[in-house]
């Protein structure tokens, strides 16, 4: 039982590192409550059998760092359009050609 | 992309016609596009309405053009660059030529159609990159027939605007017409209630109305919604469309140049 809280607590950790690190890291939040949540049975089962911490302890480490980023991410974060000149220069060059292809056509149809 | 863009339009079609009076040109409605989990919210691009005059050596039309930009932050990752235009009668508000031209993660596609409402035919032009041919595109042009009254996606969203919802009572159903993807969709629209909602233009009054695709599965199921403020300019605050896992939403931001 440990042994299996100690794998869902490591994939869910390291899983909410990759969340936090990509523009999705509002949704790290979850995985890494689940990771600490795993981390916190596993310690729970293996103090009883007093076993190694190492493995818990790293998922404590790696939740901590998403939980941190993520939130870091979530106060600092500003919804900025990235560079749209390109776009701007489709928009004119698209109105010029639209205006000259306009000029045929019979509006009173 | 496109299927927000559809929902859009789709949500658009009314019972009665009437005048325009929702809109003019110099309209410009910014949208925060996301996607929302449990609660959770992540935006992720902008979308912005425009309308504006076009002059032609013997007439008037007006321009109304869709944009989508993905925040900054998404740009390494998926960058989208969407421009969706229509040129249509300022009075009629009949499209004469819609184009797509669309580039999202680096998916690069041109789509033309030009409507002959006398004959009740679209010509129609798709546009992709390609390496086999030498001018670095692969072109398939192509005459569709239409029924009268078909409309494109980005006047089909204006077009809904100008009829008449007050007119509608709750629970009433309309099916409308739209061209996409060189194919007819036909879609179902029901005006569900009339709702308060909280948007960042302030407190509204909203039509609620709910959109149903035919034959076609970009919007699944009952929750693809969308809220016009009930008042003239019926400006389309918010909308909400299921997805597999979550919805995705579309929230006003900003809006300037109204009519009334």
């Amino acid at each position: 039982m440990r042994q299996l809280f100690i794998i869902l607590g490591l994939i869910s950790a390291i899983f909410a590192v990759i969340l936090a690190v990509l523009p999705l890291s509002n949704f790290a939040f979850f995985p890494a409550i689940a990771g600490l949540l795993f981390g916190i049975l596993a310690f729970l089962k293996g103090r009883k059998e007093n076993k190694p911490k190492h493995t818990i302890q790293l998922i404590f480490l790696l939740t901590i760092i998403a939980l941190a980023l993520a939130t870091y991410k979530s106060i600092t974060a500003t919804t900025e359009v990235g560079n749209t000149e390109q776009l701007e220069q489709r928009d004119q060059e698209s109105e010029e050609n639209a205006i000259e292809e306009l000029e045929d056509i019979d509006f009173t149809e | 992309m496109k299927h927000l863009f559809l929902f859009l339009a789709l949500s658009f079609s009314l019972f009665s016609k009437a005048q325009n009076n929702a809109f003019q040109a110099g309209e410009s409605l910014t949208f925060t596009a996301g996607y929302n989990m449990s609660g959770l919210m992540t935006d992720f691009a902008q979308v912005t309405m425009q309308t504006s005059e076009v002059k032609t050596s013997s007439s008037t039309l007006l321009r109304l053009k869709c944009k989508a930009t993905t925040y900054s932050k998404w740009d390494n990752f998926f960058k989208i660059r969407d421009l969706y235009e229509s040129y249509v009668n300022p009075n009629t508000l009949k499209p004469y030529l819609y184009k797509r031209d669309i580039d999202e993660g680096g998916h690069y596609k041109f789509v033309k159609y030009n409507f002959n409402h006398r004959t009740n035919t679209v010509k129609s032009l798709i546009r992709k990159k390609s390496k086999n041919f030498e001018s670095g595109f692969w072109d398939r042009n192509a005459n569709i027939k239409i029924n009268s009254g078909t409309k494109d996606i980005v006047t089909t969203i204006y077009h809904i605007r100008s009829l008449d919802i007050k007119k509608a009572k709750v629970g009433a159903i309309d099916t409308f017409t739209v061209l996409f993807d060189g194919k007819e969709t036909k879609c179902k629209f029901t005006y569900v209630a009339k709702e308060t909602i909280n948007t960042a233009i302030g407190s509204k009054e909203c039509y609620k109305l709910r959109i149903n695709l035919i034959n076609n599965d970009a919007l699944k199921g009952n929750d693809n919604l969308i809220w016009l403020t009930a008042d003239e300019n019926k400006v389309p605050v918010y909308a909400k469309f299921k997805l597999a896992v979550g919805n995705g939403e579309l929230k006003i931001k900003s809006a300037t140049g109204l009519k009334n």
